[in-house]
């Protein structure tokens, strides 16, 4: 059965108030045109989540999407702080439960393997840890090991409703294959209830069958399938396209003061139909030729 | 005689110096990537660099942007995920050396890259963990790499993202923590832990700087041997290697 949808349609599917676990790394396989759609639709009170808070969501704060974020703090590398995310929890405007990339890998772990809770030795000694007992605490609690008596930091398992996974190439049910490091988006996609996959690519079921131990997310947990070209743009994919250091220079310059984003988001979201529109402001086929990835270097 | 460098190179240099051939070392942002690959090309041919996000023993071409960047994960020999590299290799124990950066640090080595705050009284929200607080908890041992600056070294710092020696004593080994900060180095000093009070200690100060200049620019007091070398200045050829073959471009080095 073909999971093939639009991406409007894939986005449709995720009611407000929803917790969505994002695959990017700061400025790397974010799900951009996922994120835009979302404020397009209007989608809002999400609470997201991802190992490291990246550009996806950061855009989805910036739009007034997002009500909580759970993650392992985050940045647009060299481009900048996550502007957004940072001054939503300077002025309150965003409840932010904050870890390490660890420790929100071993959530989403214990929710992959349908475990009650995890032990983890980070976060004990910490700020991180004294802030999440005050503020979440029924999502850490200290536990003895039954075995040795030594006491050990516990944590819940993260259980998004839905996983939104930007990959490289994926067939129509669904099986999909990440090139290049993971991060956290195995665990992702097995500890959420459902995952929609975005795929640059999308091949025949027999192309997966020929190769099938490069399938990072079996389609027995996916939803929905969107063939999106470019769908990380103007964050990286490993071995597709580069970053587009001035599109992110343009999006760190509009984010530096609070108002800034309302005219990036008219420029780049609203005032786009889709993300094709999208593709041919930022410079169409020629930008994007710039930007396609050299086969060998995978940027 | 004496070559000319930065201070920003004898940082590095002095990182680099650290690492023992054969170490697995989890490197961070910034300069302790050059410092990592600099021991990697001339004295630790055999050790092993981890990047938190699944990367193993990359051979970079070009400088990147941050560890996102696909330039810092070429020719890695595993591109794998977070459980695989800060699970299965870090908090199973399996990590000699933990390589930070951080913004403030206090006497006992604890990082804080959370909360800043302003000169108006205000607190910015910085970067957070990432692995940071995975790395300065689970290593086998820590380095520090970071600007020698009052604001930067601080008698209280504002949040312990990452811990050192957390209220000095035994206070780490009480929260469950192995390991901890074996060294921290600025562009004025290096500094160790007393093994017993856990305070930092001054190890050795670089060329140029004295005692008192280094002291005199801390928010607290570090603890002062009786007797303080110099740091070995870089040699040449570990100078080239930086300009030449590591930050031919200064993203780093600035």
């Amino acid at each position: 059965m073909t999971k093939l949808v639009t991406l409007s349609e894939a986005v449709a599917s995720i009611p407000s108030g929803s917790h969505v676990s994002l695959s990017g790394f700061a400025i790397t396989r974010c799900n951009m045109a996922f994120a835009r759609e979302v404020i397009r639709q209007q989608i809002n009170h999400l609470t997201v989540s991802q190992c490291v808070g990246a550009m996806d969501a950061d855009l989805l704060v910036g739009a007034g999407a997002v009500d909580r974020i759970i993650y392992g703090g985050g940045s647009l590398d060299r481009f900048g702080r996550l502007a957004c995310v940072n001054r939503g929890i300077e002025d309150g405007s965003l409840q932010a439960e904050e870890y390490s990339s660890l420790s929100i890998a071993f959530r989403y772990l214990a929710g992959a393997l349908g475990l009650p809770f995890i032990p983890i030795r980070s976060l004990r000694g910490s700020d991180l840890l004294r802030r999440l007992e005050e503020r979440s605490p029924g999502d850490v609690a200290m536990i003895e090991d039954p075995f040795t008596h030594e006491t050990w930091l516990a944590l819940k398992p993260l259980l998004p409703d839905v996983a939104v996974v930007q990959v490289q190439v994926a067939d129509a049910q669904g099986n999909a294959w990440i090139r290049g490091p993971r991060w956290d988006n195995t665990e992702q996609a097995r500890a959420s209830r459902r995952t929609i996959v975005l795929a640059e690519q999308i091949v025949e079921g027999e192309v997966i069958r020929q190769d099938p131990e490069r399938t990072v997310i079996p389609g027995l947990l996916v939803s929905h399938v969107v063939e999106l070209p470019f769908g990380a743009h103007p964050t990286s994919v490993y071995g597709v396209y580069d970053y587009d250091a001035r599109a992110i220079e343009g999006y760190v310059k509009a984010t530096r003061e609070p108002q800034g984003i309302r005219a990036y988001l008219e420029e780049y979201v609203f005032g786009l139909k889709d993300h094709p529109a999208y593709l041919d402001k930022i410079g169409g086929q020629a930008r994007l030729a710039d930007l396609a990835a050299d086969p060998v270097l995978g940027y | 005689m004496g070559l000319d460098y930065s201070p920003s190179e004898l940082m590095a240099v002095a990182g680099a110096r650290e690492i023992r051939n054969g170490e697995v070392v989890a490197v961070g942002l910034g300069l302790p990537v050059v410092a990592s690959f600099l021991a990697k090309l001339t004295h630790a041919p055999d050790m092993t660099i981890l990047f938190e996000l699944g990367v193993i023993d990359p051979e970079p071409r070009d400088s990147g942007v941050g560890l996102a960047d696909p330039r810092v994960w070429y020719r890695a020999r595993v591109l794998s995920s977070f459980v695989d590299i800060l699970g299965a290799v870090l908090h199973k124990g399996r990590v000699d050396v933990g390589f930070l950066g951080g913004l403030e640090t206090d006497m006992y080595g604890n990082l804080n890259t959370s909360l800043v705050g302003d000169p108006h009284g205000e607190f910015r929200h910085m970067v957070g963990s990432g692995g940071a607080n995975d790395i300065a908890s689970c290593a086998q041992r820590t380095i520090i790499i970071m600007r020698h600056e009052a604001r930067k070294l601080r008698q209280t710092i504002s949040f312990v993202t990452s811990p050192g020696f957390v209220t000095g004593g035994d206070s780490r080994r009480q929260a469950g923590l192995p390991g901890g900060p074996s060294r921290v180095i600025t562009d004025k000093a290096i500094f160790g832990f007393d093994p017993e009070s856990r305070k930092m200690t001054i190890v050795s100060i670089h060329p140029g700087n004295t005692v008192d200049d280094v002291v005199g620019t801390m928010g607290f007091a570090p603890l002062v041997p009786a007797r303080v070398p110099f740091t070995d200045p870089p040699e040449a050829s570990q100078l080239k290697m930086i300009r030449e073959t590591i930050d031919p471009e200064r993203m780093y080095m600035g």
